[in-house]
């Protein structure tokens, strides 16, 4: 008898200490949460108390840098670290305007017929070592790419220029193949690299070169100081910066791999600043910011959710059928479901951050008798099991998503109850990552429907995903193909006037609106956690470092 | 003896080959490859084939695997393809030490606290203490690490603040011993409690198969203390089968530990084995393979020479 009351004992025992670590956690979730977007009240009251230099700003991450060369390394951790060993010709600012304020040209000049562009650097730039940056390291640079020994993965940004030449000490001009609006936005934002260090080193040998994984130097805000594999990378503010010396002293970038210990971090105040907290942690992470000391800031991500038909599938030739399909989608559903209502309906391929966002397009929005009925018009008809049917045909799509990404795996689960509606059977497939790029990989397509999400690049050219010649080889998996956006296309990559190109890029987005080749789904809202007493942060949706060398800490 | 450990050498050549066969047509099977998993409208398929063509990633898979073999009889595991330019030596002795520092200090505090928890329980099987111990030593095993690791530091470290939430040193602190050991702590624990729980039971049950044999009986009979039975004739023969334990636990000493130092951010050699396998990066990969392969042989001889240590019935 005495045998189970032991056990009992032994197992409450241990249960209670796992209880009351759970509780633990939460016992900080008393204060008030802090609100998002709070810099307008905060400048007034620091408009007497200047800037503060000092101070160390450990920044988290789950990924970890694999080199520190602009032109070799293709991975986001790589390019954080990038961002303040390295400055650019030009960059983008929160509007995402390409702009040459804090980058090193000071004055650039397009040619008359849009093939040739002179940049005057400014004078005061120099490297971590001293020697000034000019013209040569400029040419030296983008000569990189150029070669035919260049074995990086870069070589298609660089693919318009013909030649890179040295005007004067600080001048150089660089001449192009043909017109192309995305110049300056695609090549011009790489890191210049010395040539004083490297001009000796064989190009076919850069990619290996220890500069990139031992020694990076560049001209940016903060020197590289030290790299220990799989735990952090150090970096120190540059004195000399040609933008003046950053703020604070140094930056900390801190590697913890597991997406969960990382916010336990965050609680702990081992980080203070994080750029990746998913949507459904949000809450957790508001709950406890003020008891930690960080505030979150958000915005729109630079990206988009969507539904993407196979249109080489009969199903789906029929713009009026996709349409259907977008209205009988409740996307304000998911959402407030799926996203913990932390994004916004999509109705283009464009973020509505970009200057290029037309707002006014055709909408589909949630009506499911106008789905049936326009099912209907185009020849669906409820069969006995209420699935529609066409030609002895059920209306029955196979919806893939990759695996892992709970919230896709998630609206997958919606679309089914929602299609279900206006009698589509939808049955879901989860698919291992790479697996799932294999089947939408050119030639290969299989698949009929497929959620999935791009990242939206700073330019806003829509061609790569949509025009009808990167269908057999480029990302154009769906097989769309529609001839006057094609032309279209085409034409705004030849238009210098921002102006008229925006006109242009706007009617294409009303286009791909009406035509749906893809339901698109919502933005993301993307939340930073960083230091309550953090001043001088401006959210740029693409770069999470964006003016690291503005950012203080307020004495407390 | 000697001879039986030259042969037993000799052996494992074949076997490691095999392994590396294996592993290497294994790897080369699943799809992707190192820059191949990129998708960047701006990006064109030919833009890699200058990397692929450097590597030859895309000659023919036996034509791979002789290369890296003839590298590798050299004993030089090549460059790694995604940190380019860094030997894979040099990223594995990176991280060697901070493992073998992790893997030691688990499985010692394992055995520390489980042979005599284990012996204990053998002396007083089904008393109410050794059922607790096996309760606990069953709940050791069904926990899994990652969820033991993210408790004890949403307790320890966030709650009470007692230890580091991970790493293997404070940052920007200058050297400390017990900086050190207070980092490794937590991740020490987490490891110990899954080895602990086996070696508890198999203790045990081994302790419990010599208690009952004839020559303990003839001892208690002869008016000895059981403490002193215990220790002097019960000890030495019931720990043969765990030192066969032994050996099979040394290989987990390169990469078992993946999950726990994932949980931690420990800069060890499961992280970069589990990063390699992501990135496809293909001699990191199977260095460590072979390395671990090394491991299990080595292990395995050493468990029957220790045998033979401790058993003066098996000779070989």
């Amino acid at each position: 008898m005495k045998k189970p009351a032991w056990l009992l004992l032994s197992l409450m025992l241990v249960l209670s200490m796992f209880l009351a670590a759970c509780s633990g956690g939460g016992k900080t979730n008393t204060t008030e949460s802090p609100k998002g977007e709070t810099k307008g009240t905060e400048k007034e009251e620091t408009k007497n108390e200047g800037p503060v230099q000092g101070g160390d700003l450990v920044i988290g991450s789950t990924g970890a840098p694999t080199m520190f060369n602009p032109l070799y390394s293709n991975d986001a951790s790589s390019s954080d670290i990038e961002d303040m060993i390295f400055s650019q010709l030009m960059g983008s600012d929160i509007g995402l305007n390409t702009v040459k304020e804090g980058n090193l040209a000071e004055t650039y000049e397009a040619s008359e017929d849009g093939l040739e562009f002179t940049i005057k650097i400014v004078e005061n730039a120099k490297f971590h070592d001293g020697e000034p940056l000019d013209a040569d390291d400029v040419v030296f640079t983008y000569n990189i790419p150029l070669s035919p020994d260049y074995d990086g993965v870069r070589k298609s940004y660089f693919e318009n220029i013909e030649k890179v030449e040295k005007i004067d000490q600080y001048t150089v001009k660089f001449t192009l193949k043909q017109v192309d609006a995305q110049f300056p936005v695609v090549s011009l934002g790489f890191g210049i690299l010395p040539e004083h260090i490297l001009k000796d080193v064989p190009i076919a040998d850069l990619g290996e070169h220890e500069f990139n994984t031992k020694n990076p130097i560049g001209s940016g805000p903060f020197k590289f100081s030290e790299w220990k594999d799989g735990e952090y990378v150090k970096v120190v503010a540059n004195d000399d910066y040609f933008d003046g010396r950053p703020y604070l002293d140094s930056v900390t970038y801190k590697l913890v791999p597991d997406a969960n210990a990382i916010l336990a971090q965050l609680q702990a105040g081992d980080i203070d600043y994080y750029a990746g907290i998913p949507q459904p942690d949000v809450p957790t992470v508001e709950s406890y910011a003020d008891a930690a000391g960080l505030r979150l800031e958000s915005g729109l991500a630079l990206s988009y959710t969507y539904l993407a038909f196979n249109q080489r599938d009969d199903k789906f030739k029929d713009k009026k059928v996709r349409q259907a399909i977008t209205h009988a989608i409740d996307r304000k559903a998911i959402v407030e479901h799926v996203m913990a209502g932390l994004g916004e309906v999509a109705h283009v391929p464009e973020s509505p951050l970009s200057w290029a966002y037309n707002p006014d397009v055709p909408k589909f929005e949630y009506d499911v008798e106008k789905a049936k009925k326009m099912l209907e018009e185009e020849g669906w008809k409820p069969g006995a099991d209420g699935i529609l049917e066409k030609d002895g045909k059920k209306f029955s799509v196979e919806v893939k998503t990759n695996q892992g990404n709970k919230v896709r795996e998630d609206i997958v689960v919606i679309l089914q109850k929602q299609l279900k509606e206006v009698g589509i059977e939808i049955k879901p497939q989860i698919v291992e990552f790479s697996s799932l790029i294999a089947d939408i990989d050119p030639g290969v397509w299989n698949f009929e429907a497929i959620v999935l999400g791009w990242s939206l690049g700073i330019d806003p050219d829509p061609s790569g995903i949509f025009h009808t010649k990167e269908i057999e080889k480029g990302l154009n998996f769906t097989g769309y193909s529609n001839p006057e956006i094609d032309v279209l296309m085409d034409e705004q990559l030849k238009e210098l006037d921002k102006n008229k190109r925006k006109e242009m890029i706007g009617k294409i987005q009303a286009l791909l609106a009406e035509d749906q080749p893809y339901t698109f789904l919502y933005y993301p809202k993307e939340f930073r956690a960083m230091p309550k007493n953090l001043e001088g942060y401006e959210f740029h949706p693409k770069a999470q470092m964006y003016n690291i060398h503005k950012w203080w800490l307020k004495p407390e | 003896m000697v001879s039986y450990i030259f042969r037993r050498t000799l052996m494992a050549i074949p076997l490691l080959l095999g392994i590396t066969i294996l592993s290497f047509a294994i790897i080369k099977a699943a799809p992707g490859g190192p820059v191949a998993m990129l998708m960047d409208p701006k990006m064109k398929a030919s833009d890699r084939e200058k990397f692929e063509e450097k590597y030859g990633l895309n000659d023919p898979v036996y034509v791979q695997y002789f290369k890296w073999l003839g590298n590798m009889a050299k004993g030089d595991f090549g460059e790694s393809l995604i940190k380019r330019g860094t030997p894979v030596s040099e990223l594995i002795l990176n991280r060697l030490p901070n493992t073998l520092l992790l893997m030691t200090v688990s499985f010692l505090l394992a055995v520390l606290i489980a042979i005599p928890i284990g012996i204990y329980s053998a002396m007083r099987p089904y008393s109410p203490l050794d059922y607790t111990f096996t309760v606990g030593s069953f709940l050791g095993v069904a926990t899994p690490n990652f969820w033991f690791g993210l408790i004890l530091i949403m307790f320890f470290s966030v709650t009470l603040g007692w230890f580091p939430t991970g790493g293997v040193a404070t940052l920007n602190a200058p050297f400390s011993l017990w900086d050190r050991i207070h980092h490794l702590i937590l991740p020490a624990l987490v490891l110990a409690t899954a080895d602990l729980a086996a070696l508890t039971r198999y203790t045990r049950s081994s302790m419990l198969d010599v208690l009952k044999q004839d020559y303990i009986r003839t001892a208690k009979s002869k008016g000895f203390k059981e403490k002193k039975v215990v220790i002097k004739h019960g000890i030495r023969n019931g720990m043969i089968p765990i030192i066969t334990l032994f050996g099979l636990m040394l290989p987990s000493f390169i990469g078992g530990a993946a999950i726990t130092e994932k949980v931690f951010a420990w800069p060890g050699l499961g992280q970069l084995f589990i990063d390699s396998a992501f990135q496809r990066d293909y001699p990191v990969i199977m260095a460590l393979t072979v390395i671990s392969a090394v491991f299990v042989v080595i292990g395995n001889l050493l468990a029957d020479i220790l045998y033979a240590i401790f058993d003066p019935r098996i000779e070989y």
